[in-house]
């Protein structure tokens, strides 16, 4: 048997040495803690490497442009997204549709400011694996062949790889228990063009812009994938921020930040990597008002209550 | 443990059991559904096929093996802080929950029930039917994005249920120290002191070991869903399909699961403690002493140990750097406040009860299937994962390998599970059954080997000795002694598998989870608050069910 005495003097030592370590101030070089920290994330729609090459660039370019120091989070899905920007431990998102409807409802005075080109005008694509028979179309109607095929979406969240698709296939007279198995959820574009690739799914649906990337760096095998159809156009991605970095870093920030971005000119070699990155010619501005139709679609499908 | 003419008491309390179980297996296998058609997604084989293939050349880049080893400090690190933690709050709710501490104090015979100690036991009630990744989901809510929340997400309920264990081992501790103390006059917390806890520490001891354990596998699950570490790159290789990747971090996830259940094994048979459900069972106390008995731990190594553990925590804490201030913050005050006003009333309308109802239903079917299929395969494993008596090296070969198995089950978190079983079974209560399955088969096995490897050898040797062929041996001599506890585990982590379900769900594979996932993120938390008071009925539930079940095999 043990002797009481140096066990409680062991547990007495345990005891102490974890009573300092809580006591002790955390340490100082805690980047999110700093306030005069600007700090940008995104929806991870993409596959993170991408994303965080991408908003690595963009964090530089900010930084320069604004003179305050910029942080890029990384979140792991889009919920987190929406609650790291209500809590304020975001500023700045890039966000879809539906996740800047849900951010804005979730944040007194949140404003979209500033979007890419091809957002105003941007579309869904529906994809299939060839093996799987299915003719392209030009009508919404020619939806009805997914029937009792296996499907898959994006991100539950995601505007373009889910609401709008649903929505159209809900137009055409297509419910998702008209589809063999349930649909499934991939996670993100690249996945579900994955998925339909490997034919794990028949058909799938994802955001256009990210198709039309994948296919022009050769990364999609165009002979086992084909796409059916093109969705009519909405408006999706956008950056949305919060009120308060006005309190932060001035009065008229959101203002430059805006500006900077307007600013990227594709003429510009540092700026055209970004640009191409985005996917997009240049950026543009937009307003809370333009999403609309989106929240109207979001509370149809139950995805705002 | 049961010492009685071992089959025919089985039989006799067992019987309805086993009915009874027989009817709820075979209705929930219909439930998911298993017998509905189109269950195999033949177009993901190719995807398995690749899968595998990868296996034979893992990513090995420097950048991503040191990738590889600063996630696996990272899941290490949150595993330690949140079992400091836990076994902080396990220790004083321990006390305050066992019965022992407040006779101490004085509360005689009937008076116990108006005693605070029903309130202790209450209180940890709560915390403990709620599953870490909703405390975690919650904690993210009101706290941000901070290391902290995965620390409280697995320290609190781990909390509760060490509280419950540790009050359970204080109180089946002789008594007469005790009291011959406290007439002596010795105030209530110096007999506890000096006349129950040196009585009780090496198995306070082997439990908290053996949370290391669990606390290692829940820091993994804590990473899948967004606090970094093993789990979350496992789940980013896998959302990109990039398995060279994932095979490298599975490799260290086996290497740190590994290591930590071989060093808890061996820990804890050198304090000589039973094995641990012995003590959640309150199972006779006999075969706990006899094993202490037979062991003398070494007082100086178990000094060393606590030293090296006393220095792991403000390590761990260290490198991962929870922002502590965030717990006195106003702003965390006003979030939470805010998360009470969007959650309350429950959104209770009729419409959604019956789909509650509907889902209820689903995950209870989910969990049976689970753990019906994980108790099969791995009561059939432990039997083969048990040291052999013989040291041949053929059967030497075949305990590795189906301790490798049990491993590779175990380490890898029920979600990832859920995701390749996924590629090839349609989304839906099915493969995220299977999944829990998968993951509970390498625990149960792992406990009910253990379990055999202590029991009394004696009865078979004797068969063998008279002559009884092996096969016989096992059935007459082995089987009888081990199974009733065998059983007893199996309806233990059937609450578990009950548990479990929510996980998987957020990887869209069926039950109460995917419903809660589709409502946070649609940001309805009057619907999150209704679905998690159906989960917490449905806890309830199996735990008395299973409570039930566990009694008739005494």
């Amino acid at each position: 048997m043990f002797r009481p005495s140096k066990i409680g003097f062991a547990l007495a030592l345990c005891a102490s040495v974890a009573l300092a370590a809580c006591a002790a101030p955390p340490p100082a070089a805690r980047p999110a803690a700093q306030p005069q920290t600007f700090v940008i994330s995104a929806i991870p729609d993409q596959d993170p490497e991408k994303l965080n090459r991408l908003y690595g660039k963009v964090s530089d370019y900010l930084k320069e442009q604004l003179g305050v120091s910029v942080v890029y989070k990384p979140v792991t899905d889009y919920a987190a997204v929406v609650n790291a920007f209500r809590t304020g431990d975001v500023d700045m998102a890039w966000f879809g549709g539906l996740t800047g409807v849900q951010a804005r409802l979730q944040v007194d005075g949140a404003q979209a400011i500033i979007q890419r080109d091809i957002d105003e005008k941007f579309r869904s694509v529906f994809i299939a694996n060839v093996a799987a028979g299915i003719q392209p179309f030009d009508d919404i109607s020619g939806l009805t062949a997914l029937k009792g095929r296996t499907f898959t979406f994006g991100s539950e969240s995601s505007t373009s790889g889910r609401l709008m698709p649903q929505f159209f296939m809900s137009k055409a007279g297509v419910a998702l228990s008209d589809l063999k198995g349930e649909p499934g959820f991939s996670g993100s574009h690249d996945k579900t063009i994955k998925l339909v690739e490997a034919g794990t799914y028949e058909a799938g649906a994802l955001n256009e812009q990210v198709w039309n990337a994948r296919v022009a760096a050769g990364e999609v095998d165009t002979n086992k994938v084909i796409v059916l159809w093109r969705t009519p156009a909405y408006y999706d991605y956008h950056w949305v921020v919060r009120p308060d970095v006005e309190q932060k870093f001035g009065a008229g920030f959101i203002q430059r930040v805006q500006q900077a971005f307007l600013a990227l000119d594709a003429a510009n070699p540092a700026h055209k990597e970004i640009l191409d990155l985005f996917g997009a010619q240049k950026f543009i501005e937009t307003k809370n008002e333009n999403y609309a139709d989106i929240e109207a679609v979001a509370r149809q499908i139950g995805k705002i209550k | 443990m049961v010492t009685r003419p071992a089959w025919r008491s089985l039989l006799r309390g067992g019987r309805a059991v086993a009915w009874v179980t027989l009817v709820a297996v075979a209705w929930s296998a219909v439930h998911v559904g298993l017998f509905r058609g189109e269950l195999i997604n033949a177009g993901g084989w190719a995807l398995v096929g690749q899968f595998f293939a990868a296996a034979l050349r893992p990513e090995l880049s420097p950048a991503f093996l040191r990738l590889t080893l600063e996630s696996t400090l990272i899941t290490f690190a949150y595993a330690i802080s949140g079992l400091a933690l836990s076994l902080g709050i396990g220790s004083l709710g321990g006390l305050l929950s066992s019965q022992v501490w407040w006779i101490a104090r004085g509360w005689k015979g009937r008076a116990l029930f108006r005693s605070p100690w029903l309130i202790a036991r209450g209180a940890l009630a709560v915390p403990r039917a709620v599953h870490e990744a909703i405390w975690g989901l919650f904690l993210v809510r009101i706290l941000g994005l901070d290391p902290l929340v995965a620390i409280l997400a697995l320290g609190i309920p781990f909390g509760a249920i060490t509280a419950k264990v540790f009050s359970e081992i204080i109180d089946e501790m002789p008594r007469d120290a005790l009291a011959a103390l406290l007439n002596s006059g010795a105030t209530p917390a110096q007999a506890m002191l000096y006349g129950v806890l040196p009585r009780a520490l090496p198995n306070l001891l082997a439990y908290a070991f053996y949370r290391l354990e669990c606390a290692i596998r829940s820091a993994t699950v804590l990473g899948v869903i967004g606090a970094g570490g093993l789990g979350y790159q496992i789940l980013l290789s896998l959302q990109s399909l990039r398995y060279a990747e994932m095979w490298t971090l599975m490799a260290a996830l086996l290497v740190l699961s590994g290591l930590t259940d071989w060093l808890s094994a061996r820990i804890r048979r050198a304090l000589g403690a039973p094995a641990r459900l012995e003590v959640d069972m309150a199972a006779d106390c006999a075969t706990a002493a006899a094993a202490r008995a037979r062991a003398t731990p070494a007082s100086r190594a178990l000094l060393a140990l606590l030293a090296v553990a006393a220095l792991l925590v403000p390590l761990s804490v260290g490198y991962i750097r929870p922002d502590f201030g965030k717990l006195f913050a106003p702003r965390t005050g006003m979030l939470l406040a805010d998360l009470f006003d969007q959650m309350m009333p429950p959104d209770l309308s009729p419409a959604v009860v019956g789909t509650l109802l509907g889902l209820s239903a689903q995950t209870l079917a989910m969990s049976v299937v689970a753990i019906a299929v994980a108790g099969a395969f791995g009561l059939g494993l432990a039997y083969v994962a048990a040291r052999p008596a013989r040291r041949t090296r053929g059967a030497w070969l075949v305990y590795s390998l189906a301790r490798f198995v049990l491993l590779c089950c175990r380490a890898i978190p029920a979600p990832v599970w859920a995701l390749l079983i996924l590629f090839v079974i349609f989304p839906g209560p099915l493969p995220g059954a299977l999944a829990i399955a998968v993951h509970n088969l390498g625990v149960l096995g792992r406990l009910i080997a253990e379990a055999v490897e202590n029991a009394d050898a004696q009865p078979s040797h004797a068969l063998k000795s008279a002559g009884a062929p092996p096969a016989q041996a096992f059935l007459y001599g082995l089987l009888p002694i081990t199974l009733p506890q065998a059983l007893a585990y199996i309806f233990y982590r059937w609450e578990i598998a009950m548990r479990e379900t929510v996980i998987v769900g957020f990887v869209g594979a069926g039950g109460l989870g995917r419903l809660l996932t589709e409502q946070l993120s649609s940001f309805d938390y009057a619907g999150v608050l209704a679905t998690l008071i159906a989960l917490f009925v449905l806890t309830v539930i199996v735990d008395g069910l299973s409570t039930l079940a566990r009694r008739a095999f005494r």
